[in-house]
């Protein structure tokens, strides 16, 4: 399935959930809040919430920062 | 003569009770390791992070884990990166979905030569960031006008420049800090540009509740042993403060000793 994840075209492959994707990436259980389509996607429904076709992902996460 | 009360010195923010007024930014650091290090040698109760995309692979290690590690740290993502007011609220959402904390350090310089903050954006995204529920504390210009304008819309504190970002020119912005202070009825904490711990004492010295700091200590030769001398530094300016400097001379000497007859016999 073609997504656009950070700005970039992704193939993924695990898009039954947004988990499934992360896990697919290598940040699954890391600290990182998801947008799916301009929407902030909770924690508590990151597992609940399938992909669809040409779906816009960002993922980001907290740095150093001042 | 006053005497300093034996109550803990406490500042509040947001309705936040803090005892350190040394704020400490955590970029530029070599390692996680030292910049835990540090954190933990300035005594800091308030630490600044920043929102950043996850990349493919995941080439940095997680900073949220060592910091709520060390306990007793409110952590204050910061907007960086934002150009308008828009992207700072967006980018405030994400950082409180993240940290859990609603402090948000409004940051909004769309010149990266300078790193100026936008008063205009800056009060924008202030305003709405408020009425959202957030604590909001703006990097800021340091204007007084502004100051007073970002106060009245209900800002946690006000975050004043002492000289531009990284720069290491220290209070740049003496004069228009103090008249900030003069009508501030929310937390100054000089914010950017300070790079000794005498430029953090001076600023405590002249009233100002906290300062932070980042690059001076993450770009220093020993970041943990700087940590430690920008607490006490930060300690010895308020203490200061408290006490209350001397009048300044009118430019004439007033001798600390008598001047005269010193071998003669005190009369009784």
């Amino acid at each position: 399935m073609n997504l656009t994840v950070n700005g970039e075209a992704y193939e993924a492959n695990q898009v039954e959930s947004v988990t499934a994707l992360l896990e697919e990436m290598g940040v699954g259980g890391r600290p990182v809040v998801v947008v799916l389509n301009d929407e902030v996607i909770p924690a508590s429904s990151l597992s609940r919430c399938g992909l669809r076709e040409g779906d816009r992902v960002e993922l980001f996460r907290l740095v150093g920062g001042g | 003569m006053k005497q300093q009360g034996k109550v803990q010195d406490e500042w509040i923010v947001g309705g936040h009770r803090f005892s350190s007024r040394l704020l400490i930014g955590t970029g530029k650091f070599q390692d996680a390791e030292t910049m835990v290090g540090a954190v933990r040698a300035s005594g800091t109760q308030i630490v600044t992070v920043a929102l950043r995309r996850v990349g493919r692979i995941p080439q940095e290690d997680d900073i949220l884990g060592p910091l709520q590690q060390l306990g007793g740290i409110t952590l204050m993502p910061n907007t960086s990166g934002a150009r308008n007011a828009s992207e700072a609220i967006r980018a405030a959402c994400l950082g409180r979905e993240l940290s859990g904390s609603s402090f948000v350090k409004v940051e909004i310089h769309p010149n990266p030569h300078h790193l100026m903050p936008d008063p205009i954006e800056t009060f924008e995204a202030a305003r709405i960031l408020v009425a959202e529920g957030f604590v909001v504390m703006p990097y800021m210009p340091a204007d007084p006008v502004l100051a007073k304008r970002l106060e009245d819309v209900g800002c946690a504190s006000l975050m004043p420049l002492g000289s531009a970002i990284g720069s290491g020119r220290g209070l740049a912005t003496a004069g228009m800090l103090r008249l900030i202070l003069r009508d501030a009825r929310i937390p100054v904490i000089v914010d950017a540009g300070l790079r000794s711990p005498s430029e953090a004492a001076a600023a405590l010295e002249m009233g100002c509740d906290a300062v932070l700091v980042n690059s001076a200590v993450a770009a220093s030769g020993d970041p943990v042993a700087m940590a430690a001398a920008f607490a006490q530094a930060v300690g010895a300016g308020r203490n200061a403060h408290r006490a209350g400097l001397m009048p300044r001379g009118g430019g004439t000497a007033i001798a600390t000793s008598p001047l005269t007859a010193f071998l003669s016999v005190e009369s009784p």
